[in-house]
């Protein structure tokens, strides 16, 4: 959104004229901006860093479809907030400028339950700004409310790191200047999964997919039948189903008897859970190979039954890199010392968004939004629990590795959280498309 | 605001007023007490609204679940033109949003409303269902989908010597309160003009309503295009308001609330949807904040709600009346009206000059008023009216009577088209209105009284007489409006002379159940008068009438003869010998035989009908 | 070009939809057709008899036990909920009574998810019925199988209980005049209650049955009572036979259109429901002039 060009002098004298002139019929309490002194007030900024501290909304689903994967990334953030005011040695080793807090301010944060809806998210989110001054936003697990948060950045001149957020539009056509992106998305998990499961499965293969009726379903859809199609595998059906629905059984039975050598199930959360479990009582995982090409956290023991042995998954983090990386070590134990149970890959994100986040503010040596949108885009490479990454500037997407995963049978697991095997790390940078390939325009700073 | 109320005894204008200066203190005075701007921002969306949902659901008394619907679609079109479509100017896009909601609402009213009651609402719901599913998908390119369309602009008026532009939080709420405002006045314009009056006789009694000539049909679909246009305008509002438009809109939780906030703050008051509004977002915030109790925020104020509907119908607004008029009747010992008090009728009002009846197409002696030729009705296998032949020349007092089963208020359901005959014609004054409906015969001129008492039970005697001149004034369908009913020229005048007739002058102001039965008839057959038929039908007008009080109606009866024709179905003979010039027998659905009331007395056809042949047997 | 073994097997799903819709419109319409009362909470019910028979499965581990503590759970409350509740509201305006019923379903819901959270829970089928048989045509899950059996048995249950016993007779007596029935001197209050028992018991039953085929969430009662209005408007209010073929219809119709494009299943029965509105208003087993 453009902003008037006039000194702001002139527009404060305007608004201050305006109250006089509106007299009986329209008046309103007009906030008195503080001046800086050589920057005019932007956002929430100088407002929210006046104390001692510094506020960061967080809208997450706890109800709802999503429920389960949001309370998982809200300890992701609860971790890194807690290590952040105690300046903890694994917040160093990714922001190395961090001593304790952020800029010396202490870190509180505010969470509502988003329900997964958009709407609700925005009310919240406006609330935490208005009300609190928040200098950041975050939360999502729906993409559809990572891109209404954008637009709402961008209005309100507030950072957003994103949450859980799988659609291409997030950094894609719906970006924006003031949104950034750690996990994964379609594009990157299409083409990492692509060559894995046409080396495992062979080349010219039928392929049924099961979407969920969102962006979200449709990006990755269609990212991973781009992909496939270059080793000759075609679609013969793509079923797509209502967010929530309870009975899959007629996408079921069409794609029982659409004679496909693998299903690609693109749903997510609960739906995800559901349609597998139906699917496995409909006698077509005995028939064809599942795929997960954007994995869910928690689906392997929810869905139960061991029904994703052997099945191939792209993900975002998975616990047992730990083994790989030394970072991820300490996360993971740290982690489970708090909470009690190996971090999913949604609570891995948002830990190291904030950990991001609190560098590029360092780094930037001010909470000035646009300084601090500056040093993102800088481009510096940061030391995460999956090696070295950095945000990509025209975009504002953290350039980043997919790790591939299998299923392990019940035998094969050495303890009751041992769920997938990691297969391979695939480097981000040939994942991803070209920066303007999918109509991303950053909007302006100010 | 007091929708149970016709006429409005306030002085003028207070309630604008006091709207405006609570609009206007508000953004100074809630701040201390906690309130956040965008909340009181939503609350006026909301309240916007349910102004119109109010007039649909309060005054006309149809619940609908669907709102939903037409509040997402004035809010995407709205957001579509000014984002998607770069559209320029905020409130033109807003307006035309609106419009594009009230065509829908339109479209969508001429389905939904050739069924009533139930299921009306089931229709709603189903509509809810589908606009959700309908812009979720196959329209998700204009829509968003499940993303909704982001980057709404606020509106920015450059007005030449000042610019003013309306972003968010307290800046936008001068933008909010305004349309607000226009709402609100707007809508009680509406409510207290004859338009808005026909609403609520709608919502007491649509059967009568019809039957004293009123278009219910046609009233009903405006309530509901308002009720869409307010959805749309408020829709486009909330784009505005968050710079994004969500789908949730669409959803039928979003219809429900509406329902529920409704229901809380009051429904029929206007302004029970924003008070709902305030308590649901009030709630919401403290139960999850202060009390910290989460999802189960919900949990309370659904028990809240079903705790209003059972013991505070009109919600806190009706609530809070209720208290302040008990208040007041403990402060000043009250004049109470008793029931039994029953006025007797003032010595007949010889001197009231009877209301003028419709100038008749053809002119007295040569062709009946009314002929009805071999009117037949079959229910199943039941055959209630067999080939009936019957003819009434204008001026004539004509009594029908028969045994029980005899078919005759069937026989008067058919004349007065509220049920279509089997096969047969009626001719009314020259034309044939066979098959016509019940509201266009009463325009013609013939109406009838009811044996069950049909009355608007929530209004006044005055207002109840008021619903029926008002369709004879205006015909059977009118928008007017924005006018004032006081301003509807010669109503007064035809309700004083109505009330005159049958002796309810001095009972004006009474509530229908605080009547006692007499004058419950009484008012019964005024509401049938108030049209000033040239044929005027009554269905045992004298039925559970003490003697006293038959001696009276037999009095009002005569008097309002004068000057119009009179068919009256009654079992009490003595005042039905005295009062018809002749007389018609019917028996098991035929017409037994016709006469003057000497000649039925000692017919020998008729005693046997009654008595079973008993009589002959005697004689013999 | 149609394949053929895809269409006779969503035909068969069609029927299994249909079936449990049947059910649970059957209990919609008894209970409308009798007090004129529209259970707003009807979905809601549903939900709760699975619930309920989800508690009895974690105590006891038996599926029996699990379907007859569902029903009996939602026989007691729908007994409850019309004394102390419905019965105040006879004399109210219709609409009233869609308010408080609409009231009571989110309660319920609300009620649901403050003790059981918003997570699905599963029920699993018992032992002899899990796994898949081969239909020829399809590969069906059994259970969803016997599940038509299961409710085939309900409705031929509830079809014994309402025209061959002296109770059915009387309430089908009162659903065509209630009036009269009382005026015979049968205290139709005690009529109307065991109605409403009924009925939330043909719901609850329908609940936990159907439970291990989808999994239990707060609000797997909404979508369900949305389509029984479909299936009461299409059959006929108050018609029993009524909503056993609405419901079979309405199935039909999910099952077909998913062939063809299963986005539009949904919206294909509304326009059903509207179909049936402008031609036969009373539904195609229904009584004229019903309302």
């Amino acid at each position: 959104m453009s902003n008037s060009k006039q000194s702001p002098t002139r527009r404060d004298f305007m608004r201050l004229g305006l109250g006089a002139a509106g007299g009986l019929a329209m008046s309103g309490g007009f906030i008195p901006r503080v001046f800086a002194a050589d920057q005019p007030p932007i956002g929430t900024w100088p407002a929210g860093m006046s104390g001692n501290s510094v506020f960061i909304g967080i809208a997450v689903p706890r109800t709802g479809t999503y429920a389960v994967q949001g309370e998982d990334e809200l300890k992701g953030w609860q971790l890194a907030v807690e290590h952040l005011n105690s300046g903890h040695p694994l917040m160093q080793k990714i922001s190395p400028r961090t001593k304790k807090g952020v800029l010396g301010k202490e870190v509180k944060y505010g969470v509502a339950d988003s329900a997964a809806k958009p709407n609700d998210a925005v009310q919240a989110e406006q609330r935490f700004i208005t009300e609190n001054k928040a200098v950041l936003m975050t939360g999502s697990t729906s993409s559809a409310v990572a891109v209404a948060l954008n637009k709402l950045a961008q209005r309100e001149k507030v950072l957003y790191v994103t949450g859980i957020s799988g659609s291409n539009d997030t950094t894609g056509k719906d970006c924006v200047r003031y949104g950034f992106r750690q996990n994964f998305y379609g594009q990157t998990a299409a083409a990492a999964i692509g060559p894995v499961i046409v080396k495992a499965y062979g080349k010219n293969k039928k392929v049924a997919y099961l979407t969920p009726d969102y962006t979200y379903g449709h990006t990755v859809t269609k990212s991973c039948q781009d992909y496939l199609a270059t080793a000759g595998w075609s679609t013969v059906t793509n079923q797509v189903a209502p967010l929530g629905a309870p009975d899959y059984s007629s996408y079921l039975l069409n794609v029982a008897n659409s004679g496909a050598d693998v299903l690609i199930n693109v749903n997510w959360g609960h739906d995800a859970v559901l349609s597998t479990q139906q699917a496995q009582r409909f006698g077509i995982l005995d028939k064809m190979k599942l795929v997960i090409p954007y994995q869910i956290p928690f689906l392997a023991p929810e869905v139960g039954n061991n029904l994703t042995a052997g099945v191939y998954a792209a993900t975002d983090f998975w616990w047992t890199l730990e083994d790989k990386f030394p970072l991820a070590k300490m996360f993971v134990d740290e982690f489970r010392k708090k909470f009690g149970y190996n971090p999913e890959w949604g609570a891995n994100n948002a830990y190291m968004s904030f950990a991001m986040w609190a560098d590029a503010v360092e780094n930037a040596g001010t909470f000035y939004p646009p300084d601090v949108i500056k040093s993102f885009e800088a481009g510096r490479k940061l030391q995460s629990t999956v090696g070295e990454v950095y945000i990509r500037k025209e975009d504002h997407q953290c350039v980043r590795p997919v790790i591939i995963v299998q299923g392990k049978k019940q035998s094969e697991m050495k303890n009751k959280e041992d769920f997938w095997n990691v297969l391979e790390i695939v480097p981000g940078e040939g994942l991803m498309q070209k920066p303007d390939a999918f109509g991303c325009k950053l909007g302006d700073y100010t | 605001m007091n929708a149970d109320r016709l006429y409005d005894r306030s002085p003028r204008f207070v309630i604008e007023l006091i709207t405006a200066a609570c609009l206007v203190a508000a953004p100074f005075v809630l701040p201390y007490l906690g309130a956040a701007p965008n909340t009181v921002n939503r609350i006026l969306v909301w309240g916007l609204f349910g102004i119109g949902f109010d007039i649909l659901f309060g005054y006309t008394g149809l619940l609908s679940f669907g709102q939903s619907a037409l509040y997402g679609t004035g809010g995407m079109v709205a957001a579509y033109l000014l984002t998607r479509a770069g559209f320029p100017h905020v409130v033109t896009a807003l307006v035309i949003g609106m419009v594009a909601a009230a065509a829908v609402g339109y479209l969508v009213g001429l389905v939904a409303l050739r069924r009533t009651g139930i299921y009306f609402a089931m229709i709603t719901v189903a509509i809810a269902e589908v606009f959700y599913f309908v812009e979720f998908n196959p329209l998700s390119d204009f829509t968003g989908g499940e993303n909704g369309l982001p980057g709404v602009p606020t509106p920015r008026f450059d007005l030449g010597f000042v610019k003013l532009d309306f972003s968010t939080g307290w800046s936008l709420y001068p933008f909010l309160a305004f349309c607000y405002f226009l709402g609100i006045v707007v809508a009680l314009r509406i409510v207290r003009s004859p338009f808005g009056a026909v609403l609520r006789a709608i919502r007491d009694n649509p059967l009568r309503a019809a039957a004293v000539g009123h278009n219910i049909h046609g009233y009903k679909l405006a309530a509901f295009v308002i009720a869409a246009a307010y959805a749309g305008l408020a829709g486009g509002l909330l784009g505005v308001m968050q710079a994004f438009m969500p789908p949730d809109a669409f959803m039928f939780e979003t219809s429900g609330q509406l329902v529920m906030q409704t229901a809380i703050g009051g429904r029929g008051t206007l302004f029970g949807p924003l008070v709902g509004a305030g308590v649901w977002l009030f709630l919401q915030d403290f139960l999850q904040g202060t009390l910290g109790l989460g999802a189960s925020w919900k949990l309370v104020l659904g028990i809240v709600f079903v705790l209003l509907v059972a013991f505070l119908r009109q919600g806190i607004i009706g609530g809070i009346r209720d208290l302040v008029r008990w208040v007041r009747h403990r402060a000043a010992p009250a004049r109470e009206i008793a029931a039994e008090e029953a006025a007797p009728i003032v010595a007949a009002d010889r001197h009231v000059a009877p209301l003028p009846a419709h100038p008749v197409a053809h002119a007295a002696g040569g062709e009946p008023i009314l002929r009805a030729s071999g009117l037949t009705k079959r229910y199943g296998g039941l055959l209630a009216n067999a080939d009936i032949d019957f003819a009434v020349m204008q001026g004539e007092i004509r009594g029908i009577i028969g045994p029980n089963g005899a078919g005759k208020s069937t026989f008067f359901k058919m004349l007065t088209c509220e049920v279509a005959p089997t096969s047969g014609t009626i001719v009314f004054e020259g034309s044939d209105i066979t098959g016509r409906s019940v509201t266009d015969v009463c325009q013609l001129g013939l109406t009838k009284s009811y044996q069950v008492n049909q009355l608007f039970n929530r209004l006044t005697v005055r207002e109840n007489v008021t619903i029926a001149a008002l369709a004879e004034l205006r015909g059977k369908f009118r928008l007017d409006m924005l006018r004032s009913l006081l301003n509807v020229k010669g109503l007064q005048e035809q309700v004083e002379r109505t009330l005159a007739l049958v002796g309810l002058t001095a009972r004006r102001d009474v509530p229908v159940a605080q009547l006692a039965y007499g004058e419950k008839r009484r008012l019964e057959i005024a509401l049938a008068l108030a049209s000033s038929p040239a044929l005027l039908l009554l269905d045992e007008p004298l039925a559970g009438m003490s003697p006293r009080e038959r001696v009276e109606t037999v009095g009002l009866l005569k008097s309002i003869a004068r000057g119009r024709t009179m068919i009256i179905i009654d079992h009490d003979m003595d005042s039905l010998f005295e009062l018809a010039g002749r007389i018609t027998v019917l028996q098991e659905g035929r017409v037994l035989v016709e006469g003057t009331p000497e000649e039925i007395k000692s017919d020998a056809k008729v005693q046997e009908a009654y008595l079973g042949g008993v009589n002959e047997d005697l004689a013999a | 070009m149609i394949n053929w073994a895809n269409f006779i097997s969503q035909v068969f799903n069609g029927l299994a939809l249909g079936a449990l819709l049947a059910l649970i419109s059957s209990g919609l319409t008894i209970i409308y057709g009798t007090l004129g009362v529209l259970n707003l909470a009807h979905g809601a019910m549903f939900m709760l008899g699975g619930y309920a028979g989800f508690v009895a499965y974690q105590a006891t581990g038996s599926y029996i036990v699990a379907v007859a503590a569902g029903s009996l759970a939602l026989l007691v409350l729908g007994i409850l909920m019309e004394r102390v509740i419905i019965r105040h509201f006879y004399g109210r305006p219709h609409e009233d009574q869609l308010l408080v019923t609409f009231g009571l379903s989110i309660c319920f819901v609300e009620l649901v998810r403050f003790f059981f959270g918003s997570e699905s829970r599963n029920v699993a089928p018992p032992g002899p019925l899990s796994g898949v048989v081969s239909l020829g045509f399809a590969i069906y899950p059994t259970y969803r199988v016997a599940l038509m059996g299961i409710v085939a048995v309900a409705l031929v249950v509830l079809f014994l209980v309402l025209y061959r016993t002296r109770l059915g007779m009387i309430v089908r007596a009162g659903i065509e005049d209630a009036v009269m029935v009382d005026s015979l001197g049968i205290d139709v209050y005690r009529v109307f209650m065991v109605v409403f028992g009924i009925g939330a018991m043909a719901a609850g039953f329908a609940g936990i049955v159907n439970a291990p085929v989808v999994s239990l969430t707060p609000e797997v009662g909404e979508a369900i009572l949305v389509q029984t209005f479909v299936v009461v408007v299409i059959g006929g209010v108050g018609s029993f036979p009524g909503a056993v073929l609405g419901g079979l219809i309405a199935g039909e119709i999910i099952s077909i259109t998913s062939m063809i494009n299963p986005g539009y299943a949904y919206v294909m029965l509304f326009a059903a429901m509207t179909l049936v509105l402008m031609l036969r208003p009373h539904g195609l087993l229904g009584t004229p002039g019903r309302e």
